[in-house]
């Protein structure tokens, strides 16, 4: 049935761009998206990391947006 | 309150509520496990690995119908507010049960087949057209990934940055698994021949939840009617007497039939501020005055009365509004002031003042 692997091919690349972006995110973008969590723990980044890869195209969005307001 | 982020906020209160969760996780399904082993032998016996499927699921289940009573449970009686305090704990724990049970049914059901486990879940019962052959795995898959977005984002981080708006909605979709679980285990019955005891807790289950829910949701709007504020010239709304609030106490006031404030009464007088708490809309109107700051019943999150922002180092802020005092009656301005807006408090001339004057 070549549409359940369809699907599933789509929602595991969805998955995987997700974990890449997120990575990047914990460490990085999040410093500059949200103050608060300027110099938080590993253990704080690694938290939020599983959110992070589910909602990636929403943060992606916001980052973009963010960096197009303050051109560095 | 945050000034920077940490894993868990945890506190003596905290660490209690978590060592008896985990430790009723682990009674539940060891004696799951050995009431299992034990009663069903030889022929009728059970594999282990099918026993600890039950066992977390029944578990898993358990926990999200004790999750969706604490809420309205809470509001009916405040005998049942320490559940409430720290549920997210309750509802990411219980995702992590219903995540064993689901990984070990995708691996025991369909790990051994030569079709990729995840495409055999969706396509090994393909009766998507049948009423009771409907496949209830699927239904199950999906009921986990929105617990799996719900605790994912259950730290305040997301709540702060996905705004409360947003996170709330998102935290209602707990409504939607539940539903789907329900199919998801009467769809599983309806297929297998499994004892009506079971049947009969589900439902028996559901249909107290739905009633706390209808209760507490008609209560709530009879409270709303009747304190409602009444309207007092040039848009002021009378709200009350200052004689009905208890020192350090508040009253909660309906505005224009929608928006809910807090009435306190405190040391300088009265203070009108939103009844939503900026950490995840607690009723700060249940609350009370702690060293000098409206207290929220459900986490503790502070503000001071007159302005309506946490104390430093803190930054969060909530709406005040402009109140004034006629005789004994509290009058309020309904347009609320933008968060953190600096009011003088009415002050409250002293019971035997009228009869001097
Ligand atoms: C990946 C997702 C899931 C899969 C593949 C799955 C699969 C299954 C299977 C195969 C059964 C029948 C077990 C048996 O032979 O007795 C079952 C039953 C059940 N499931 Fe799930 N399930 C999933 C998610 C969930 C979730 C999220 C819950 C919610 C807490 C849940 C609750 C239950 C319950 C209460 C039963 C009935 C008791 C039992 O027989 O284990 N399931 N599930
Ligand atoms: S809602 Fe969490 S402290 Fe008010």
């Amino acid at each position: 049935m070549p549409v359940a692997e369809t699907i599933i091919l789509a929602v595991a690349s969805y998955a995987i761009l997700g974990v890449v972006f997120a990575i990047w995110f914990v460490f990085r973008g999040v410093e500059r998206f949200d103050p608060v969590a300027q110099g938080g723990p590993v253990s704080f980044r690694l938290l939020i990391l599983p959110g992070s890869a589910a909602l990636w195209p929403l943060l992606l969005i916001r980052c973009l947006r963010a960096l197009k307001e303050s051109p560095a | 309150m945050s000034i920077q982020y940490r894993a868990v906020q945890w506190n003596r209160h905290k660490r209690i509520y978590d060592l008896l969760l985990v430790a009723g996780v682990v009674l539940f399904i060891a004696v799951f496990m050995i009431v299992g082993l034990t009663r069903w032998q030889g022929t009728a016996a059970a594999h282990p690995v099918t026993l600890l499927m039950r066992a977390t699921s029944s578990c898993a289940i358990t926990m999200l119908s004790i999750i969706l009573m604490i809420g309205p449970a809470a509001r009916l009686s405040p005998r049942f507010s320490p559940l409430l305090y720290n549920r997210r704990h309750f509802g990411v724990t219980m995702f992590l049960v219903a995540l064993i049970h689901g990984a070990v049914a995708v691996f025991w059901y369909h790990g051994f087949g030569i079709v990729n486990p995840i495409v055999s879940v969706f396509t090994s019962n393909a009766r998507y057209d049948s009423l009771s052959g409907f496949p209830f795995q699927p239904l199950g898959v999906l009921a986990l990934a929105i617990l799996f977005v719900m605790a994912a984002t259950s730290h305040d981080f997301w709540l702060k940055n996905l705004t409360p708006t947003v996170w709330k909605t998102l935290h209602m979709l707990v409504y939607v698994a539940y539903a789907l679980i329900v199919m998801h285990v009467t769809l599983g019955f309806l297929q297998d021949d499994v004892s009506w005891v079971y049947g009969a807790l589900l439902g028996g289950t559901a249909v107290v939840i739905i009633t706390l829910h209808l209760v507490t949701g008609v209560r709530e709007w009879r409270r709303d009617s009747r304190d409602e504020g009444q309207a007092f010239g040039e848009g002021w709304i009378d709200v009350g007497s200052v004689d009905d609030i208890e020192l350090n106490h508040a009253k909660v006031v309906v505005l224009r039939g929608c928006e809910r404030i807090a009435v306190y009464r405190h040391a300088d007088g009265i203070s009108a501020i939103s009844n939503v708490c900026a950490h995840q809309n607690g009723p700060l109107g249940e609350g009370r005055i702690v060293d000098g700051c409206v207290t929220c019943p459900w986490h503790g999150y502070q503000y001071l009365v007159h302005n309506g922002q946490s104390p430093p180092p803190y930054t969060e802020k909530i709406p005040t509004y402009d109140v004034r005092v006629e005789g004994r009656r509290i009058l309020v301005n309904p347009e609320a002031n933008p968060p953190g807006t600096e009011v003088t408090p009415a002050s409250i001339p002293s019971e035997t003042s009228g009869d001097r004057a």
